[in-house]
């Protein structure tokens, strides 16, 4: 069965057909959304990433008929001077990218949920995603650095 | 620093400039191959041999054809036809079909392709081929294939990309593809000698998969007599070429475009989704695009696995006096580079050690798995995991300290390696004393917490670089003194857009972001043999720095003939030209315009670097230049294993590459770290496991990979330079050092801490348990 959805990505709304099988990761992708990429097709790499209302889900496993109307995030949509992809450009938290705009975005549903995690409470909410090149410090740095940057800013502005 | 070295007033080479691409990687803005906007293309699915190993009777395509959707459904007997000999391609052996002809040779060999208007109706129509099969007894252990049949190949095809390895075609009943024996001295005379102690043990290193996250896919489509391809390569320049002999068109009739890569490690190269994706658009004059899941992405390739019989002697002082390796790869149904692999890890089996008395012999062999190929460290993790467990062994039976025992023994600056090639650039005492250094070797450990057993471990790893090989750079400087390199070296994450980059401003006194590199495109970009092997730095590098070296020379010319001076009192400075004589000044973009009276003019420049060999003599192994340059590195681990569970928890890793020179320190670190945690997967838990030629792990469920919960509570990444005397500006390569001694390092330090000795790679907590429990009944 085919169904007439509205897909609110970024901010933009977009009325698309899709199909009861049709997987969130692919419609996306139709949309020209590339920064969503399938790296497993399991949900256990993470490459496919995407927030729906600010909760991180595996666009490869998520039927895209059920996400009509709801608010998605993906990393290409984020602020142009957005803090967490800011912290990861300053550590150098990248590698082959791939896998990056998942880790960017599980960053952000981590510290709204706890705006000064531990290195372990960082590691322990990021473990479903892969970095085959292995830039996990670099990443959870970034992460870090994003916390203490958010802090900073609270503080002055309560100051 | 010897040889071409010139001083350059640079500013770019040793500076730690952010990936030219770093923000657009972090926002998934890049775009790799299968996000590139492309014409309306066919989806192309494979049906695969459900066998191991059979002869294909009829391949039944009639339901297959009525799915709704379905453009064609091509055959290997259909493309045989076609083709003849032509469809069989290898980098070292003309073995492989796309699709299978008319025998299968492992469970999920290709052999028929359905092309539909949509990836759904292709999976549904390649469900639907049916395939009669005759059997054929399969060969699946190694050992049995080497020592008889059945045969995976009734002959054996050397391709005519490698030269030496002519004597081999039309040979028979064997699986055996190809033998390297390295022979030096008189192994059974040092070993008998008095006072003398021996080691020996059979080792195994298991299949494991690449697994880069972006998976593999290529694109062509037909133009009337050209054929365009966009792949996620990381060889384009042969894959026209290879393309080009397939259809038998001329190579500027193939157009091969790469695209930043999500990783590859080997993965991507040589003949891959390539040959299909070329031969069913050019047939069905159309545009094809082939997607590989992560389940046929583990078919598509995989690390040799590799039983090594090793021996290692020292004599009643230390010195280790002899060594041997018998050392059997496999490499599956087809050999792809496997010959390759054999003798190059072969040449270095005994280590970097001085030791006059060596027997190595080295084999790739067929047998009815899939096919495997190149994986960072190209076969000598395999029989580093050999010698480094052996040195280990033999320094604990002489009684010294595994580390100094290493050091009494390592090649030096000029010694002779026993390839017969001499060693420079090569520092692995540095590395060695870098890592010991660095984990506090020579400090007192609490060797036991609790249910804990803490150890510390050493290896010492040493590879040498492709060679010979061919690199070109063809530079444009344009007017505004923003600089355009074009180079067919594709950046999958080891950074080398930026290490070129930073190369090419050095001579040209460039800043960070003005020099953009090309993305590999064949009809663009000048050939370059690979992007593999850690080659590219050195090599690309030194024909990016010729290019460079040649346009400031231009820019000299034209600033003397503008200020009226000798060309020898110009210098090139961050502000332009200036002439010493009369303080005469140009900036680059004055210059350029006043010479070519336009604005947005290029002056271009392009440079060859071409590297040469002696090839190594068929009966011994040797030769005095069988390689360019080499790696050296080591590796330091500290670690728990925990007597309860049999996990192993690394507390300290640290890892040193010499690298020549580091162009850009934090990209070297990276390459450090990211090779060492692929390593730590490698040495703990990472392999593919067959039952009768099936995969039953090729998915991310069940296939373990490092996540960051296996990263190390410290990693310390050292940079060691002892310069090369022709590497641009003296820097090597990097990708592959740390991954190479990584294993046996872990090991080694469980060995240290509960005093057993693993010979099969990965040391599983149930390996390690049962080890465990073995030794206390033993006890």
């Amino acid at each position: 069965m085919t169904t007439d959805v509205q897909m609110t990505v970024n901010g933009a709304r977009h009325r698309v057909a899709v199909a009861d099988d049709d997987l969130l990761l692919d419609v996306l992708r139709r949309l020209g959304i590339t920064s969503v990429r399938e790296g497993c097709g399991v949900g256990a790499c993470g490459a496919c990433t995407v927030l729906a209302e600010d909760h991180s889900v595996s666009s490869c496993l998520a039927r895209a008929v059920r996400y009509d109307g709801v608010p998605l995030t993906t990393a290409d949509g984020l602020a142009e001077d957005d803090d967490v992809v800011e912290e990861f450009v300053a550590a150098g938290a990248m590698q082959c990218g791939y896998c990056i705009p998942g880790f960017v975005l599980m960053g952000h549903e981590l510290l709204a949920q706890n705006p000064a995690p531990t290195r372990e409470e960082i590691a322990a909410h990021l473990e479903g995603n892969i970095c085959r090149c292995g830039t996990y410090q670099e990443i959870c740095s970034a992460i870090e650095a994003t916390a203490r940057r958010r802090q900073a800013e609270n503080e002055r502005r309560s100051a | 620093m010897l040889g071409e070295t010139r001083v350059a007033a640079g500013g770019a080479v040793g500076e730690r400039w952010a990936r030219t691409d770093a923000r657009a990687k972090v926002r998934g803005e890049l775009l790799y191959a299968a996000d590139q906007p492309l014409r309306p293309c066919l989806d192309v699915v494979v049906h695969r041999s459900t066998r191991p190993h059979a002869l294909i009777g009829s391949v039944d395509t009639e339901r297959a054809m009525a799915v709704d959707g379905v453009v064609a459904v091509v055959t290997g007997a259909q493309l045989y036809k076609l083709f003849g000999n032509a469809l069989m391609t290898g980098p070292a052996f003309s073995d492989q079909p796309c699709l299978a002809v008319d025998r299968v040779r492992y469970i999920g060999e290709p052999v028929a392709a359905v092309l539909a208007r949509g990836l759904a109706p292709a999976r549904t129509a390649a469900d639907e081929i049916e395939v009669d099969y005759t059997e054929l007894e399969p060969v699946h252990d190694v050992d049995l294939a080497v020592a008889g049949g059945p045969y995976v190949h009734d002959v054996l095809r050397p391709s005519v990309v490698f030269g030496d390895l002519k004597h081999l075609r039309g040979k028979r009943d064997t699986n055996v593809n190809y033998e390297y024996t390295l022979r030096r001295g008189d192994v059974a005379e040092a070993a008998a000698a008095e006072g003398g102690r021996t080691v020996h043990e059979e080792f195994w290193c298991p299949p494991t998969h690449h697994v880069p996250i972006e998976l593999p896919f290529t694109a062509a489509w037909r133009d009337g007599d050209r054929l365009e391809i966009l792949s996620a390569t990381q060889t384009p320049s042969y894959v026209r070429q290879s393309v080009a002999d397939l259809l038998g068109i001329p190579l500027n009739a193939v157009r091969v475009r790469s695209a930043p890569l999500g990783g590859s490690f080997g993965a991507k190269m040589y003949d891959r989704l390539e040959p299909l994706a070329a031969v069913l658009a050019w047939t069905q004059r159309t545009a094809v695009r082939i997607t590989a899941s992560r389940e046929e992405a583990f078919l598509l390739t995989t690390r040799h696995g590799a039983a090594v019989t090793g021996s290692m002697t020292a004599d009643k002082d230390g010195r280790i006096v002899a060594a041997t390796a018998d050392v059997r790869y496999d490499t599956g149904a087809y050999a792809d580079v496997g010959p390759r692999i054999t003798a190059k890890s072969g040449m270095v089996a005994t280590g970097p050690y001085r030791v006059e008395n060596v027997d190595v012999r080295s084999r790739c062999v067929y047998t009815n798995k899939p096919s495997a190929g190149p994986f960072r460290g190209f076969g000598v993790p395999q029989v580093t995991w050999s010698h480094e467990s052996l040195v280990d062994e033999l320094a604990r039976e002489c009684g010294v300290d595994p580390a100094e025992f290493r050091r009494r023994n390592l090649l030096r600056e000029g010694d002779v390696a026993p390839v017969g090639t001499p060693m420079h650039s090569a520092d692995f005492a540095g590395c060695l004393d870098a890592v010991t250094e660095a984990v506090g070797w020579d400090t007192p450990l609490q060797r036991e917490e609790g249910r804990l057993r803490r150890g510390r471990g050493v290896a010492v790893g040493v590879k040498a670089v492709l060679t010979p090989t061919i690199a070109n750079a063809v530079l444009q400087l344009n007017q505004d003194a923003s600089a355009t390199l074009l180079i067919s070296t594709v950046d999958m994450g080891q950074g080398s857009d930026t290490i070129m980059a930073q190369i090419a401003a050095e001579a040209l006194c460039l800043g960070e972001g003005q020099v953009r590199v090309v993305a590999a495109d064949t009809d663009v970009t000048p050939y370059d043999t690979i992007t593999a092997g850690s080659r590219s730095t050195y090599h690309t590098g030194n024909a990016v720095r010729r290019a460079a070296d040649a346009m400031r020379d231009k820019l000299l010319e034209l600033a003397a003939e503008r200020f009226g001076v000798a060309v020898t009192d110009v210098k090139l400075t961050g502000d332009g030209l200036v002439s010493a004589e009369n303080q005469q000044k140009v900036s680059i973009p004055e210059l350029l315009h006043g010479h070519f009276g336009a604005r947005g003019t290029t002056l271009t420049t392009e440079a060859n670097f071409t590297t040469s060999w002696v090839p190594y003599d068929h009966e011994t192994g040797q030769s005095e230049r069988v390689t360019e340059h080499w790696f050296a590195g080591a590796v330091a681990v500290q670690l728990t294993v925990d007597t309860a569970t049999g996990r192993v928890h690394v507390e300290h890793l640290a890892v040193a590459g010499d690298v020549g020179r580091a162009i850009n320190p934090k990209l070297v670190e990276q390459q450090l770290t990211g090779a060492a945690i692929m390593g730590v997967g490698h040495a703990l838990f990472d392999q593919m496991v067959f039952d009768e030629g099936q995969i039953v792990n090729g998915t991310l469920l069940d296939y373990q990979l490092p996540s960051v919960l296996d990263v190390p509570d410290k990693i310390t990444p050292i940079i060691v330079e002892s310069p090369h005397r022709s590497g641009p500006y003296g820097a090597k390569g990097v990708g592959e050092t740390t991954i190479i001694p990584l294993a046996p390092a872990i090991a080694n330090a469980v060995r240290d801490a509960i005093g057993i000795r693993f010979p099969r790679l990965p040391l599983t907590p149930e390996r390690i348990l049962t080890a465990l429990a073995e030794q206390e009944a033993g006890a």
